[in-house]
């Protein structure tokens, strides 16, 4: 007989906690949620408790230390996840904080125990402690210590026939409570402040019974309450993931959306492939962009544009804004300045299942970075690599831009050295010819199939981008100022 | 926050209610003690007697602007001892001001609670109190007032 047992997992509906956990809370599990003060320990219970608790399910929260609980139902209400006609149906609050004050740790410890025999409740909160507490003279002869305390909650959580959470700052490095052991769950929150942004993170740093996600996952606290952004995670070996070779392996191409230019791509954009467009300011990246997801519109391709760049009223971005408007291009446009590259690429994961898009527009990457909360800049370059790998495996095909510095005495791509991580480049460079700036553009890079290797002259008209013929008669453009080479008789 | 009308006249009906018919003044100060023992009971849970001491402390303070004799000097650490002292100024008064002072005292108290936890939580909190008395709801939670 197969008597294993089978542990259910709820579903908590914290936007991105289940896949961090690896499939959601094993049922009767002891958690503890730690972190210091204003990592956002409460309103993840809170909002793990309005989710879960039912009638059938109820709720018992009981606050012991922590902020009082007129200021946290106070503060608390303000989340949309707070339902008030679960209070004192499904969700009942017991305030301890009289019990614990006496200092009889003994005495707190019996009232939990009479509460939750009396109401038999399914899922348990006790918020929130800290193990060292200065003024701990108080406690009456015969108590156990706080210290104690902790550990024998800890072990009666567990007993009973609930899913229970602990919340509270354990995390010494110094000297780890004996409760950690314990805990089935353990999640940690912190919050860490840089130059002039926030960032919060999350770390499912146990959690038994199952797998879950590593390492740090950034999430945000707003109106709806907490949304993680769990880190994207790539696949040592994608081969064998039908859904990526299958994109990958057609022989599709995609046009562009500007004439000539599928030409010189060697028949258009292979369909899968990311492409880096990176040029000096003003050079027409934007509007390039533009045309790629304009096209797909024309041809049932749907398209989504993250936009970092402020948006000029240009004809051209007209343009864009109303196929936005009309809702066959997808947008997300920030500028906040503490992202994190998982919200990003959540967001725009999200939009493209949305959408069903085949395209996707990451204008620029120089907005990109600065988007992106200090912190991670550093890491900029591996998240993008992973970034592009995502959104590869997603089968869609990218176009990203790259400012590139007016540079004439060397050849760069782009400032990140990313250039290696796109499967295609355009490149375009300003030229001075008769004392005039002209556009030039070429093709760089088509990986694995033939392109054209000349340098165009190309000018923005009302109408887009308009390619002209190969620069023949100069040499040294790429140096930014050409010489006409001697005609050839 | 003020309390609409239509509220501080159900806290006005629930006193009328306990106070029974033809009341005197000190049925109506036992109706105003018993009404705020169920308050207790409800609140003391949830918000702790800590809490509840405040905000009561604090309605008071701010009732006796409008009802001078309520004002009970000294300590008001001693529960038993305040309300006490607050049932004998209530029965010591003619019964529609003992009733006036009691329905303003127990508004203020609401009031404070809405500014601080918004009126859909604190109506959800309270909403049995405010029933009519039925002989089983006789057992009071006393523990906050017996501290």
């Amino acid at each position: 007989m197969d008597s294993k047992v089978t542990i259910q997992r709820l579903t908590t509906v914290v936007p991105g906690l289940d896949a961090i956990l690896g499939g959601g809370l094993p049922e009767f599990s002891f958690n503890l949620i730690v972190g210091p003060p204003g990592s956002g320990k409460t309103t993840l219970a809170h909002q793990i408790m309005f989710a879960l608790a039912t009638r059938e399910r109820p709720a018992l929260f009981f606050t012991v230390l922590g902020e009082p609980p007129l200021k946290m139902l106070r503060y608390q209400q303000q989340f949309s996840f707070f339902d008030f006609d679960k209070i004192n149906d499904a969700i009942r609050f017991v305030n301890l904080s009289d019990d614990f004050m006496t200092g009889n740790l003994t005495q707190v410890l019996a009232r939990i125990t009479e509460e939750v025999e009396a109401s038999s409740p399914a899922l348990i909160f006790v918020d929130s402690f800290r193990p060292i507490i200065p003024d701990a003279g108080k406690s009456p002869a015969g108590a156990i210590s706080l210290y104690l305390f902790i550990q024998q909650l800890g072990v009666q959580l567990s007993g009973w026939q609930a899913t229970t959470f602990l919340i509270g700052d354990f995390m010494s490095e110094s000297d780890p409570h004996p409760v950690l052991t314990v805990a089935d769950g353990l999640l940690s929150l912190n919050q860490s402040v840089y130059r002039n942004s926030m960032v919060r993170k999350i770390q499912v740093l146990k959690m038994r019974g199952q797998e879950t996600r590593p390492g740090m996952h950034t999430f945000r606290i707003s109106a709806a309450g907490i949304e993680i952004f769990p880190a994207m995670v790539v696949h040592a070996d994608t081969e064998g993931d039908s859904s990526v070779t299958g994109v990958l392996r057609s022989n599709k191409r995609l046009t562009m959306g500007v004439p000539r230019l599928d030409e010189m791509l060697g028949g258009g954009l292979p369909s899968g492939y990311s492409l880096l467009v990176a040029g000096p300011s003003g050079s027409g990246k934007t509007i390039l962009a533009t045309a790629f997801l304009a096209e797909g519109v024309r041809l049932g391709e749907p398209g989504v544009i993250v936009a970092f760049e402020q948006t000029p009223s240009q004809s051209w971005i007209r343009t864009l804004d109303d196929i936005i408007r009309s809702g066959q291009i997808g947008l997300i446009n920030t500028r906040s300045l503490d992202l994190s590259m998982d919200e990003v690429v959540q967001h725009l994961t999200t939009l493209i299942r949305k959408m069903k898009a085949s395209r996707v527009v990451i204008d620029s990457l120089s907005g990109f970075e600065l988007a992106i909360a200090p912190t991670f800049r550093e890491d900029f370059r591996e998240s993008l690599f992973r970034m592009i790998t995502m959104l590869s495996g997603l089968g869609v095909t990218v176009l990203l831009t790259s400012e590139l510095e007016d540079r004439y005495v060397d050849l760069r791509f782009s400032p990140y050295g990313s250039a290696f991580l796109t499967d295609a480049i355009i490149v375009q460079r300003y030229i001075e010819v008769e004392s005039r700036l002209r556009r030039v553009m070429a093709v760089v890079k088509v990986r694995a199939s033939n392109h054209s290797n000349e340098i165009r002259q190309f000018e923005i008209t009302d109408e887009g981008i308009v390619i002209g013929e190969p620069v023949h008669d100069y040499e040294g453009i790429l140096g930014g100022r050409p010489t006409r080479m001697p005609a050839s008789e | 926050m003020s309390i609409t009308d239509s509220y501080r006249e159900k806290i006005r009906i629930a006193l009328v209610q306990r106070a029974g018919d033809v009341p005197d003044a000190s049925a109506v100060a036992e109706a105003a003690i018993s009404t705020w023992y169920r308050v207790a009971a409800q609140l003391i849970p949830v918000i702790g007697a800590g809490g509840v001491d405040v905000l009561f402390n604090r309605s008071l303070h701010l009732t006796c602007t409008a009802f001078p004799w309520l004002t009970i000097p000294g300590d008001h650490r001693d529960n038993i001892a305040l309300f006490t002292n607050l049932k004998e100024r209530l029965a010591g008064r003619e019964p529609d001001t003992a009733a006036e002072a009691s329905t303003t005292l127990l508004g203020t108290f609401v009031e404070l609670l809405m500014s601080l936890i918004g009126e859909s939580l604190t109506e959800r909190l309270l909403i049995s109190v405010w029933e009519p008395p039925s002989p089983t709801s006789a057992r009071e939670n006393e523990t906050w007032i017996a501290k």
